[in-house]
């Protein structure tokens, strides 16, 4: 087995982890630029996956499907977001109503209940368990990581790690949907986050913070 | 080429309405441009009637069902670019900017709407359904003050989230149908999985998650308790023609989507689990929905809290089933989206008149504006489901559904919950209506337009109250043909 095989199966069999390891840290982070970085490292962790099953699959779609991670979730999106941070020259802090030592702790239960909740479906579908409960794990924290975090920009990252659960998800059941579907959702993904990006400007500038849970005037 | 046409001119008028920068030229190329979109639809719907199913490509497809929605949507545009013009005549200048975007936003909503009906592929209509969101979202909070950037953020964030949990249940599907031996290239494919839905069996409990999670995300977006969060806000804070479009066209929009995966999933693994679930939806809607309405202040929160209370028994007459059952639930959706149309319309009248849509700050409506007053007391009659508006029609058909399959438990929460929304529309109408004539200062007056379109809609009601037109009655029929 040649060099380059053997490092495609090692990230393979390993980049479960790797998700896992970003998800702990993202809940510990207390600064929106961290999680904006372990966002960005997580989507490359799935192009890496994905480029080792195009060499194994030696499938072009799977080659352009990585691209297309790389391009968006890696570099434009996080790029993006670091942009808006640095023009809304608001506190980094993301504003948690969990301390840090509960949120690993959640988030650490949130990967175990993962794996529980995967489990039958792993057995009759002869899925690696590994990765779909990492696809459960992402959504989850995503959902998590949306209503425990009370600043706008922290509400659209934990929606971009949800939307990583879903395509981790499709991945790994089966091995990505056709390709024109998958620029489709990835054209709609950027739209969403230039559009709350918009938004978070316009919460500011109307509102002059950025703290979502503050925003109750609607409601019953 | 035709279903080409219905995508490609919204989206040009799009682009050239942005270019004008007169706000009269503005308007006027949206006028032209909505005529030929509503002529492009009509003519759609009768090439579908004569011929079937109209295939484009691979991604473009129109069969029965969507001409049925396809002709409810192209109504509701006509009265909604009817209503705009004098809408906009009578917003003060400064309230609301800029027309061409406005406009411009409008048919892009238009556009991706169109591409939720004419999806021949699962994805594409999950893709279609999410840009539904970004389309409206800018649109919602387009007024700028606190409330609407508000609303506006709620529901991008809430609809977003909703429409991702569709789209893992449509990979669930996607994954079903490829272990069931459907080429991978066609599994999302509408007619494919129609075709191939019997050996779906094999793994109904994938089939079954992934319902779940389609009913849960789409149902997000169609407004089911307890997903409904945004819904209220939205409809409220919106410009009142988008308040129409959101009320009596996007809910069909993504009750359509559901439909789809609905008929699948029956196909598939038999009707019990999936109608069952819209069952449990469609009750904690038309019975929350019809509580929340008895306490609400504000005219176009009501409004909204009725479009919940509206798609809950939409969701009932599905889950009952039956051709009674689902005829009646489509019927239901194209007599509320008229009725709900007339209702927003006037309400916008209401607010440009006394400068407030809270209900309690209203009075003496009757003397002071008798044809709003007109409008707005036919469009509760019609709403509460009574004769002889066709409202009333299809609630029957849905009651008498659930009463021959037996479903007493539905039948008697549905009649309570239709007496209790009776009551409140009732008691939130006098109060606004009694009362001395109220001296408005320099009012708009209604433009013949205004009233043409609210004479529009109280004919089709009435129309659909007596008597179903042959025409009419055969497309709803081709509907029904593609849904068993």
């Amino acid at each position: 087995m040649g060099l380059i095989e053997l490092a495609a199966a090692k990230a393979l069999a390993s980049s479960a982890v790797f998700l896992f390891i970003t998800l702990l840290m993202m809940a510990a982070a207390k600064r929106i630029s961290t999680c904006i970085v372990l966002f960005s490292l997580q989507s490359a962790i799935m192009a890496s996956e994905i480029l080792s099953m195009a060499w194994v699959g030696k499938s072009a779609e799977a080659y352009a499907v990585a691209a297309l991670v790389i391009v968006v979730k890696v570099v434009a999106i996080p790029c993006a977001l670091f942009r808006i941070i640095k023009d809304l020259k608001a506190s980094q802090d993301v504003a948690s109503s969990t301390t840090g030592v509960q949120s690993v702790f959640i988030m650490a239960a949130l990967i175990l209940l993962s794996f529980f909740a995967v489990a039958p479906y792993a057995v009759t579908l002869r899925l690696d368990e590994d990765m779909l409960a990492a696809a459960v794990a992402l959504l989850l924290a995503g959902a998590f990581l949306m209503v425990s975090r009370k600043k706008a920009l922290m509400q659209v990252i934990g929606l971009l790690v949800l939307e990583n659960g879903i395509f981790v998800a499709a991945l790994t059941t089966t091995y990505g949907m056709p390709l024109v579907i998958e620029i489709g959702i990835f054209f709609d993904l950027l739209m969403g986050v230039f559009l709350m990006g918009l938004f978070v400007f316009r919460i500011r500038d109307t509102f002059e913070h950025l703290d979502v849970s503050k925003l109750r005037r609607l409601r019953g | 080429m035709t279903l080409v046409l219905l995508l490609l001119i919204p989206f040009l008028a799009a682009v050239i309405v942005l270019t004008c920068k007169q706000s009269r030229r503005a308007v006027r190329v949206a006028m032209t441009a909505g005529a030929i979109e509503v002529a492009a639809i009509v003519h759609a719907v009768w090439r579908i009637h004569t011929v079937g199913v109209l295939q484009s490509g691979r991604y473009l497809r129109a069969d029965g069902l969507t001409a049925f929605f396809l002709l409810s949507a192209g109504l509701i545009l006509a009265l909604v670019l009817m209503y705009s013009v004098g809408y906009l005549r009578h917003i003060p200048a400064g309230r609301f900017s800029s027309p061409r975007w406005f406009y411009s936003l409008t048919f892009l909503f238009v556009f991706t709407i169109m591409a939720v009906y004419l999806s021949a592929n699962l994805g594409m209509l999950w893709i279609s359904v999410e840009s539904t969101t970004l389309a409206s979202a800018l649109l919602v909070g387009f007024y700028n003050t606190k409330g609407a950037v508000e609303a506006g953020w709620k529901y991008l964030v809430v609809c977003t989230v909703g429409i991702a949990f569709a789209l893992f249940g449509t990979i669930a599907l996607y994954l079903a149908a490829v272990k069931s031996g459907v080429d991978p290239t066609s599994a999302l494919d509408w007619d494919a999985l129609m075709n191939a839905a019997p050996s779906l069996a094999a793994t109904s409990n994938l089939v079954k998650l992934s319902f779940v999670f389609v009913a849960v995300g789409y149902g997000t977006k169609i407004g089911f308790v307890p997903m409904h969060s945004w819904l209220p806000d939205a409809h409220a804070e919106a410009p009142t023609p988008i308040s129409a479009m959101l009320s009596a066209v996007l809910l069909n929009c993504a009750l359509y989507a559901l439909l789809r995966f609905d008929s699948i999933t029956s196909q598939a693994i038999g009707s019990g689990f999936s109608h069952g679930l819209l069952l449990i939806f469609g009750c904690t809607s038309v019975a929350a929905a019809a509580l929340l309405m008895v306490v609400q202040r504000d005219l176009k929160r009501l409004l909204a809290y009725s479009s919940i209370e509206h798609v809950g028994i939409v969701a009932l007459g599905i889950g009952i089933g039956g051709p009674l059952g689902i005829m009646g639930a489509l019927l239901h959706t194209f007599n509320h989206s008229v009725a709900k149309s007339l209702m927003f319309f006037t309400a916008g009248y209401v607010r440009d008149n006394y400068g407030t849509l809270r209900m309690r700050r209203i009075h003496g409506m009757a003397r002071s504006l008798p044809w709003t007053s007109v409008g707005l007391t036919v469009g509760s009659i019609a709403i509460a489901g009574l004769p002889p508006f066709g409202l009333f029609i299809s609630e029957f058909m849905i009651l008498t559904a659930a009463f021959s399959a037996s479903r007493y438990f539905i039948a008697i929460l549905l009649m309570i919950a239709l007496t209790v929304v009776f009551g409140a529309l009732v008691h939130h109408l006098q109060r606004m209506l009694a009362g001395k004539r109220v001296d408005l200062h320099d009012r708009p007056k209604l433009l013949p337009a205004d009233l043409t379109v609210m004479g529009i809609c109280i004919a089709i009601l009435l129309v659909l109250g007596i008597h179903l037109p042959r025409a009419f009655a055969n497309i709803l029929q081709q509907a029904l043909v593609v849904l068993q």
